[in-house]
């Protein structure tokens, strides 16, 4: 009765008081500025204390995790599309994915499927451009079982035909949905441009490659890169770390052949010339990126693009694109930069936005103007404050869980980053100053360098907005190419 | 005095069990422990330490269902309008701010007038579109002329996105917001330290918003909506969809709203839709991460207890979908794979059937569910299958899907999912395959809890939908149905009155289409096209039956190189006749 009593007060007063109530009275402070912080010391987990070599050569990152009880194995793969002969385009993802789906030596892929559905073990295999991935993600009471099926899909892929065919039809339909989404010719087109046409990335898969592959490919292809000392293992879970290291010496032992001795990934690109370059596609918003490519993940200047990048638009509201396309202008739903740092080559920057047809000159001038600003004006000290404290504070969440942080120290282990990156991060990012941000923006950041692709309703975009009239060629210094769509099964552009 | 009234004591006995050495959970359950202020504002809390952040959210329980014709997509717009600032954050002056807000409201009221003249020409037939430039009326343009002058003036004073701006330099994350049909909700990921500032924030923007920069906004909505429905292959057609699905039920319209609607929205309906469904005792608060549940009890109670409890309660969603009489079929040509879509009237939420269907769509789906080993790999009729259900809060939908293999007929793969529906009407599913399926459910269960940020996001979903606590109670759930739940709730839901069926082709021209086709000889192609296009538009069987038998007298007469095209004829006839005979 006491307690009800109590709460009735209370809630008395929260109907009558609040806004009587100054905030002070509540123990409120009347702007956030005025609140404190105990601060958080955070040091990044040591790859050295979870790094283990196993006698067949795979390096292994290894942490227990007993919150559930799951086990979670990935695997970085050295291979690659850029592997692939000329002509099989195709090759290498259609190995990684029948890898899973097409059965192991000892049972078909039905068997395969089933056993592993049973177990609720997920199981997924894949060849990218850069690398092949394998993942494992187990209830540790079943783990040997799943762990010998894993295993065994990564050493003796049975590669079955049948499946192989339903691949390959699959992967023929889907190509003709290459032209359906304009977003999807952007990345295509994007990549194509930033690249060029001759780089590994843009080695289409098209109706003849995949028909010329054949289940002889795929078995040569996985034997000459899929060996354990050309892996690196991420392992986390519930599992006693000494018991677990056993258990993967013994399953991933005796396989046979030599080491596979890898070609490097190339390093050379090739972009199309600066200017304007548009695709027709009948849609009312035009898809813009304007951009052009940066550089490699060992640049000295990384620390301050990355900073630059966050105040120009890479930031979300808090940068200036966004806020000058969006915010202030309501063009569109989506604007914003983006700046990846290459590892086997050179790295791309980039502006996207979408916005209705008519609009599209205007928000690209807009852009436009918001490059030059970064590169002619010293950023304020505030904006450079946010971006270095925000990158500062949330360095923890690289290592929000055991599975991330080993992950992390896979990848860096597969692509060789200089040892001490994420122990230095935090204080490279300190250091950064309004000269660096302008320096690299000068140095990375040229307009007259840039590409512009836009994919959208040609002519409506060139209809403007009658109260900026703005011209797209004009943006691009008059420097003018059309694009036709490309054929979807031959990616070969009509000849006009 | 304890004002926050804990509805879940937690007993000690756990208490002490978190004080041991981390071991591996026994069940996929969390400690999540349920608070109430008095405001009504409710609060689900679960402690979990593997990182120094925490996943901070708040759910309002409102979505498009609780809209009318005339303000579709007022829900989305609203979870926009809760960045623009507060009487605190978004302004140097407060006092002008308002002002100027007023003056803006005047001028669009006066706008709106206009509006309605050019919706007046738009009926008469003499423009095709009110949302064009050139559409608008010569006092409509010299208004919006007066009103972007107010802009410009307001931009002075404007501190822009500075909600966002004070998350990013105290290492907030992922500040983000999502509506769906039945729910709105506000996340972000914060530094474990900066629990306060979160609370000052959002009870901020709860307890004094201004819905600054309104028109501006519901422009970069309208972009919002180009971007999903418009410039995408299937957008509208799945608006369209949904739109025939629904007979009564406020589900029928899109959760970014209807073109129309977007720029009529008005300060004054926002106002009033804030007052109703963003009052305390409509939110509920999710913490997930890094904190003492002690010691964030009185910080919420604070900043939240302060919220006023609305004047009125949410009126109840009390239209209740009819049950469907007749089945209903949706055509569309469209950029994309030929497809078959069958949507069957589901359940609600907190049905007592969401178990038994769930795990029925679970044995239909995946790499060994019966529509791939039914379609995919038996009868070789479809490339691609999905099931799964759609519960949301008032009703719901049971959803399958096919994409149909180059060269086959829709009918066919229409045909093939309903003789697999039909199977599971009348053969109880073996033990070995119920098995199978309860074992994913949970290992599942397990994987949903691997992420913080992923548990708040469940948590508020669920409470959304009206059980949160269906996160720990799922695995037990699906553990109990059985072989004879599943066959009635297959004979009960998915009946032939009960659907609605999209045939989605690939548009003329769209892409090459039909391999078998373009493997005939080129002067032969257009002939047969023709052909098969009257095959497939063929619906009575005894036509069918007769061309079948014309054809195959002609193929005897016929040249041996004209005999691959006839055949291909034939073959495609026999396949139609077979699923018009089979159609249930």
């Amino acid at each position: 009765m006491k307690t009800l009593a109590a709460v009735l007060v209370v809630v008395v007063v929260a109907v009558a008081g609040p806004a009587a109530v100054p905030l002070a009275a509540q123990g409120i402070p009347d702007h956030p500025s005025k609140l404190t912080f105990k601060p958080i010391a955070f040091e990044p987990p040591r790859p050295a204390d979870h790094r283990v070599v196993l006698k067949n050569g795979m390096v292994v990152f290894i942490a227990e995790d007993k919150t559930l009880p799951l086990v979670n194995i990935g695997l970085t793969v050295r291979a690659g599309s850029y592997l692939e002969p000329p002509g099989k385009e195709g090759l290498a993802a259609l190995t990684g994915s029948q890898m899973r789906r097409g059965g192991t030596k000892s049972l078909t892929a039905e068997q395969l499927d089933e056993r592993l559905d049973f177990l609720a073990a997920n199981v997924g295999t894949g060849i990218g451009d850069t690398a092949g991935t394998a993942s494992l993600n187990a209830l540790a009471d079943n783990l040997d079982e799943s762990l010998r099926l894993f295993v065994e899909i990564l050493r003796e892929p049975r590669f079955q035909e049948d499946r192989l065919a339903l691949a390959k039809e699959q992967a023929l339909q889907d190509m003709k949905k290459r032209n359906d989404d304009p977003a999807d010719i952007e990345r295509l087109e994007w990549n194509a441009l930033l690249y060029g046409e001759g780089h590994f990335t843009n080695r289409f898969v098209t109706q003849a490659s995949l028909a010329a592959i054949t289940r002889d490919d795929l078995v040569q292809f996985h034997r000459a890169y899929f060996h354990p000392a050309n892996m690196i293992a991420a392992v986390s879970g519930s599992f006693d770390r000494a018991a677990m290291i056993a258990k993967l010496e013994k399953a991933f032992a005796g396989w046979p052949g030599p080491k596979p001795a890898v070609p490097p990934v190339p390093a050379a690109i090739q972009s199309a010339r600066p200017g304007l370059y548009r695709v027709q596609k009948d849609v009312p918003q035009g898809r813009v990126t304007m951009g052009l490519p940066s550089v490699r993940r060992d640049s000295p200047d990384i620390y301050a693009l990355e900073v630059m990048n966050e105040i120009l638009g890479g930031s979300g509201f808090t940068s200036r694109i966004t806020r000058t396309v969006r915010s202030n202008e309501g063009l569109a739903y989506s604007a914003g930069s983006g700046l990846r740092f290459g590892v086997w080559y050179p790295g791309s920057f980039r502006v996207v936005f979408q916005s209705k047809s008519r609009s599209v000159p205007y928000a690209l001038s807009l852009v436009v103007d918001e490059i030059k600003r970064i590169r002619e004006q010293p950023v304020s000290a505030e904006e450079l404050d946010t971006i270095k404290r925000s990158l500062v504070e949330t360095f923890p969440s690289n290592f929000a869980s055991k599975a991330q942080a080993m992950a992390i120290f896979a990848s860096d282990e597969y692509t060789g980053r200089a040892p001490g990156y994420w122990t230095t991060y935090r204080d490279r990012i300190r250091a950064v100053t309004p000269a660096d941000v302008q320096r690299v923006a000068r140095a990375h950041l040229e307009p007259d360098k840039m590409v512009i692709l836009v994919v959208g309703n040609q002519a409506e975009i060139d209809v403007g907005d009658d109260k900026h009239p703005v011209s797209l060629a004009a943006l691009a210094n008059s420097r003018v190419t059309v694009l036709p769509l490309r054929d979807p099964m031959t990616m070969k552009r009509p000849s006009s | 005095m304890n004002t926050l009234r804990r509805v879940q004591v937690v007993p000690l006995v756990l208490a002490l069990l978190a004080a041991l050495p981390a071991r591996a959970a026994e069940k996929p359950q969390i400690n999540v422990q349920e608070l109430t202020l008095p405001n009504g504002m409710r609060w689900l809390l679960f402690e979990t330490h593997e990182s120094p952040t925490i996943a901070a959210g708040w759910v309002a329980h409102v979505g498009s269902v609780n809209e009318r014709p005339g303000i579709t997509g007022l829900s989305h717009f609203f979870e926009h309008m809760m960045f623009k600032g507060t009487r605190t954050i978004g302004t140097k002056d407060i006092a002008q701010d308002l002002e100027i807000i007023e003056q803006q409201e005047k001028l669009r009221a006066q706008m709106r007038d206009e509006m309605e003249v050019m919706r007046e020409r738009l009926r008469r037939g003499e423009i095709d579109d009110i949302l064009k430039p050139e559409s608008q009326t010569a006092r409509y343009r010299e208004l919006e002329k007066q009103f972007e002058a107010l802009v410009q003036k307001q931009r002075e004073i404007i501190v822009k996105d500075q909600l966002d701006q004070l998350y990013t330099s105290n290492g907030g994350e992922g500040l983000n917001a999502f509506t769906n049909h039945d729910m709105t909700a506000y996340l972000v990921r914060i530094p474990a330290n900066r629990l306060e500032l979160w609370a000052w924030l959002e009870s901020d923007r709860l307890a004094n918003p201004v819905f600054r920069e309104f028109y501006s906004e519901r422009d970069v909505v309208h972009e919002e909506r180009r971007m999903r429905t418009e410039s995408t292959p299937l957008g509208k057609f799945d608006e369209a969809f949904e739109a025939t699905f629904w007979d009564a039920s406020p589900y029928g319209w899109p959760v970014v709203g209807w073109a129309s609607d977007i720029p009529s929205y008005t300060k004054a309906q926002a106002d009033e839709y804030f007052a109703t469904y963003y009052a305390p005792n409509n939110l509920t608060g999710v913490l997930v991460g890094d904190f003492r549940t002690a010691e964030v009890k009185p910080v919420l109670e604070r900043y939240f207890g302060r919220l006023r409890r609305g004047k009125t309660e949410p009126p109840p969603v009390v239209t209740i979908e009819p049950k469907q009489l007749a089945e209903k079929r949706f055509h569309a040509e469209a950029e994309t794979s030929p497809t078959v879509r069958v949507w069957w009237k589901g359940i609600g939420f907190t049905h007592k059937d969401r178990g038994a269907l769930d795990l029925l769509t679970d044995l239909l789906s995946g790499r060994t569910g019966r529509l791939y080993k039914g379609l995919v790999l038996g009868r070789q009729v479809a490339n691609e299958v999905t099931a799964a259900i759609d519960p949301k809060k008032y009703a719901g939908i049971v959803q399958m899907e096919a994409v149909v293999k180059d060269g086959k007929d829709p009918a066919l793969v229409e045909q093939a999912l309903y003789e697999e529906i039909e199977r599971l009407k009348t053969e109880p599913v073996p033990p070995e395959e119920l098995q199978k399926i309860k074992n994913q459910a949970k290992a599942n269960a397990y994987r949903r809890l691997s992420s913080p940020l992923f548990i708040m996001y469940q948590l508020m979903v669920y409470d959304a939908l009206g059980d949160w606590k269906y996160i720990n109670a799922y695995a037990d759930e699906v553990d109990a149905v059985t072989a004879a739940d599943l066959q009635r709730v297959a004979k009960e839901y998915l009946t032939r009155e009960n659907r609605t069926v999209g045939i989605f082709l690939r548009k003329e021209g769209a892409a090459p289409a039909d391999p078998e086709l373009a493997a005939l000889p080129a002067q032969a192609q257009a002939m047969v096209k023709q052909s098969l296009q009257r095959v497939e538009a063929e619906t009575d069987p005894a036509k069918l039956r007769e061309g079948i038998a014309r054809m195959q007298e002609a193929a005897a007469q016929a040249p041996a190189e004209m005999k691959p095209a006839i055949d291909l004829i034939v073959k495609r006839a026999q396949e139609r006749l077979a699923a018009l005979e089979s159609k249930k």
